[in-house]
Formats: structure tokens, sequence, C-alpha cells
């Protein structure tokens, strides 16, 4: 993983109204390639600190920078060249008509000529799978489709920073699973893409590189998911749970015969059953 | 959900009238529309020209596979019209050339009547088949594309004609997004127990709001996602934009405005002499050049 930051985030002040914070003095940053995972009740300022981060709100006080570059009024052309955002709704974010309409919107705002843009379409429609369904309208497709063709919208622009905002919280288990294999199709493909996926799915949060953990507008804990879930009693404190796999972990670990196992490289449950199986065999 | 209108829905083949320049057909439809309302003297002429009207629509119909049932289908929300139509000119007035029938109380109906009826709906309905082919056979971006370039004019006088064609399609995109939804709404509040079928008419009107406000609500909250979603795809309208699809006006284009103006222009110049000619032999007779104007 590279070290250099792509984010920076100071001593960020927001609300909506005056006097409230629903972000108070946030500070954090980002590194490149990195897959931050974003977490915390409704109303913790998730969602709010993604708009912050694409410019659609301005901070109260505080500072952003995205590539050492400051986020203000005259650089915003620049930053939305660099990061993008996936959002909750997949009707309120088609754009276009038909799918093919739909990806190229983002290349229209950026002038790109007709005969590349052809291209680039169809280049992303492939790579989300949903090439046969170029011409489709959105009421012919499943929410699932739908997010896919906005991702493939902001895959197509070429950005640095790509933010889900709980994209994939309106999709049924299936459209859930197609979303979670694509990001991680994704971050293979580039491991210069920098991903910040804001969600309720602890699940996910556990496969990231890192996870934030945003409580009443203050960052609540910020290390790698083991670090973070390692203690449950203070996770449930502030009425979030921890991933199921932790769960097992925890309580292993205070067995006596899987004390010393190495945990820190399991990825889903079968791994950990077969390293069970081979401890106890051993 | 389906989307059908009284104008008819886009079908999907692809036959020639597909792929005409939308804004020839455009063009076209308004043209044909207008000559369908010309004047052409007696009745025989009016009949005659319709008529030829009429086959070269339902030519039009048959090589851009328009569903009939469709255009029946349309048809229907004219019975009310011709039930006026009839009312208005065949039942109340007394005056005409041509008496059916004569009752012992003096009331007379007259085939003038009757006639002027037959010719209103024939109007009518060659221009619903007419609105019929353009919309089945163009889709409703492409109708938009093609007002955006007829609007392109007004650009000179500063008019947004980008911003209106892209306000028109969010808004063709979004019907059926909003149909759903009414029917979700409508259901769930079906479940809580509001009745819109029965009951007087303010307590209708009672229960349609139990409907609409809702529906507003999360019309407001949807615009406001999309604009939020428009600018983070980094949407400025002030700024030039490239276009994914644009129009191009091929060579059979230039074949069908030819046959459009060839048609129309003939109905035109007939319109503009028929009060000179009587009926179909005068027309014979003005064609082979034994009669003049």
């Amino acid at each position: 993983m590279n070290e250099e930051k792509i984010i920076e985030v100071k001593n960020l002040t927001f609300g909506y109204e005056k006097g409230e914070r629903i972000l108070d003095n946030v500070s954090f940053s980002i590194s490149k390639g990195e897959y931050v995972t974003l977490i915390g009740h409704n109303g913790s300022g998730k969602s709010t600190l993604a708009k912050l981060l694409s410019f659609i709100l301005t901070p109260d006080s505080g500072e952003i920078y995205i590539e050492n570059q400051s986020l203000e009024e005259k650089s915003i052309d620049s930053i939305r060249n660099k990061i993008g955002i996936v959002f909750q709704n997949p009707d309120n974010q088609f754009i276009g008509s038909s799918v093919e309409d739909d990806i190229a919107f983002g290349l229209e705002n950026r002038n790109i000529e007709q005969a590349k843009m052809k291209e680039i379409v169809k280049e992303y429609a492939k790579k989300v799978g949903m090439l046969e369904y170029i011409k489709k309208e959105p009421e012919e497709l499943s929410g699932g489709q739908k997010q896919r063709v906005a991702i493939a919208g902001i895959l197509a622009l070429n950005l640095k920073i790509i933010i889900f905002d709980e994209a994939t919280s309106m999709l049924d288990p299936e459209g859930v699973e197609e979303i979670r294999n694509l990001i991680l199709e994704m971050k293979k493909e580039d491991k210069e893409l920098t991903f910040i996926s804001i969600t309720h799915d602890i699940e996910e949060a556990y496969l990231s590189d890192r996870v934030i953990i945003l409580n009443e507008g203050k960052i609540y804990k910020n290390d790698c998911p083991l670090k973070v879930f390692e203690n449950e009693e203070e996770i449930k404190k502030i009425g979030l749970d921890i991933p199921f796999i932790m769960k097992i972990t925890n309580k292993l670990k205070k067995d006596e015969r899987f004390k010393d196992l190495n945990y820190d490289k399991i990825k889903n449950l079968k791994e950990l059953s077969e390293i069970i199986c081979q401890k106890l065999e051993a | 959900m389906a989307t059908t209108s009284i104008l008819g829905k886009y079908s999907p083949y692809n036959t020639i009238l597909h792929r005409i320049d939308p804004r020839l057909k455009l063009f076209s439809l308004i043209l044909l529309m207008v000559v369908v309302f010309l004047p052409f003297g007696n009745y025989t002429n009016r009949f005659m020209v319709l008529g030829v009207l009429a086959l070269f629509i339902f030519i039009l119909m048959l090589v851009g596979r328009v569903s009939f049932a469709s255009f029946f289908k349309s048809l229907k929300a004219m019975w009310l019209m011709f039930i006026f139509l009839l009312i208005f000119m065949f039942f109340i007035p007394s005056e005409g050339k041509y008496p059916i029938h004569s009752f012992s109380n003096g009331y007379t109906l007259y085939y003038d009547g009757l006639l002027q009826v037959a010719h209103i709906m024939l109007r009518l309905i060659l221009m619903i088949a007419l609105t019929i082919v353009l919309t089945s056979t163009t889709t409703p971006m492409e109708i938009t594309y093609s007002l955006e370039w007829f609007l392109a004019p007004l650009k000179l006088v500063r008019f947004p004609t980008q911003i209106v064609s892209l306000t028109i399609s969010l808004a063709l995109r979004f019907i059926p997004t909003l149909l759903n939804e009414t029917n979700r709404i409508m259901n769930a509040q079906k479940s809580r127990g509001v009745d819109y079928n029965r009951g007087f008419l303010t307590s209708k009107i009672k229960s349609i709001t139990t409907l609409i406000i809702p529906l507003l609500v999360s019309c407001f909250s949807r615009s406001d996602e999309l604009a939020v979603a428009m600018e983070a795809r980094g949407y400025n309208p002030y700024v030039k934009r490239s276009r994914y699809k644009t129009l191009k006006f091929r060579l059979r284009d230039l074949f069908s405005i030819i046959i459009v103006i060839i048609i129309a222009g003939g109905v035109i110049a007939f319109s503009v002499c028929s009060s000179n000619i009587e009926g179909f032999s005068d027309l014979i007779n003005l064609l082979w050049g034994i009669k003049t104007i």
C-alpha cells in the first residue's frame, strides 16, 4: 500500500443549521489505494462527510485536502475529476434515459468527444456486466443492475477516489453480494484506486483495510478492522455490533486451546473453520 | 408498470420509419396535421382528399408496424366527442340542403349534419393516427432531441435550449418511476383503510389528498437527491457539454422528406384551387389541362 496521503481532513466542523454540529472537529487522513469503511449510526454524520468531501456541502470550519489541493470554490472542477460518489437510491441517481445515456452523462459533462465517449461507455458497461442491457431503460432493470450502471458511470470518469454512500442498503441480498464482488474486483484491477464505503454492513467493514467509526459527529475509532472490533464492549456501548467472525475469534482467543492461533489473515468463516480443524487434528 | 397513454407508446422495432431522422418525423407530423385541417371546398372534395391522406397514413402504419390495437384503443376516447358532435351538428340544426326525414311536427333531419360530423371525426382520427405513428416509431428521447434542434435558433436570444431539453428528458425518464410510486402509496393507503373508489365526491377528494401529499413530498426529496447526484457527476448547465447521441440527416431522410412534401404540397395546391373544382371529374379534367382555373 502506498503511504501517500490522498485525502486529508483537518478539524472539520459542519452543521446544517446554526449551532448544530453534525460533524464536530473531525480529523483523519486516507492513503492512496486504501479501502476504508465508514460506519456509524443514522445521523452520525457519515453521509454528510461524503457530501463535504465532494464539495456538495461546504464546511463551516476546517480544511479538506485532496492530493494536497485545498477543497474550495475555485478548485471545484479539478476536485470533481478526482472524486465520485455512488448514492443510496438507485432510482434517484439514474439520470440518462437508458443505460448507455446514464454512463455517458458524466462524460458529457466533461465535454469528451462523441467517438471516444462511445468506446468508454462500452468498455465500462462491459466491466460491470451490463453490456447486453446497454439500450435498456431504467424501469426494466433491477436495483442491483441500476447500481452497477451508476458504478460504471463513476468508473468511466477515471477518478482517483470513489465513495459509496450506502450504495447497497436498498438492494436485496443478491444485489448486495453482486456489488460487494464488484468492489473487490475493482480493487484488484486498480491498486491506485482509493475507495471509501459508507455502510451499515459490518461484514463489509471487516473486509476493508481500515474502519472509521463515527459517533455523534466525532471519530470514535479509526484503525484496521481487527483492532477496531477487538473490544466488543466498546462497540456495543454506542449501539453498533461487531462482525460475526470477530465474535467467534474473540471467544476463541479466550479458550486455552485456540489462544495462540493466527487470526489476522482470516477473510471468511470457511478459512476460520479450516484453521480450527487443523489445530484440532494437530 | 406499462406507460400506455392516449397518444400511444414506443414499440421497439427496427423499421424504416424507426430509423428516419426524428426531426424529420416531427416536422412531417406538424405539416401533415396542418394539411388535414385545410379547407377543400365541397364534401366530395373533402372526402376525396382525406381518403388519400388516410390511405397514406395507413401505409405508414403498416410500414412502421404500428399496433392497430393501441390505435383503436386510443380511438375509444373519441366516443364522447362523436356524441357531442352528433347532438350539436345533426340533431339540433334545423337547416340543410338534403333532408333525410321530416317528422309530423316539422322537425327535420338533414344529411348535411351527418356529413359534417363524419368530416370532423375523420380529421380527428387522422390526426390521432399521425401522432401514434410518430410516438410508436420514435422514442421520447429522440423527440426531445428534435425539439431541442428546432428550438436552436432561440439560442441567439440566450434561451437555454440545452437546459430545457435535459429538463424534458428527465421528466420523461421519471414518469414510470413516479407511476410506480403512486401505485405504492395507493396500496399503502388502501391497506390503512383509505377507499379511493367509493364514496361521494367530497370524500373522494379527501382520500385523494392522502395520495397527493406523500407523492409531492417524495417528488421533492427525489429531485433533491437527483440534483445532488448530477452535481457530483460534474453537471454544470452553463458550460459546454458534449453529446453522446447526435442526430444525423441521411439520404433516406432526404427521400422521405421529398415524399412528404410532394403529398403535402399536392394537398395544399388542391386546397388553394378547390373552390373551382367540383368533384372528381373536374380534377381529372384539370390534370389533363382541359379545364383551366
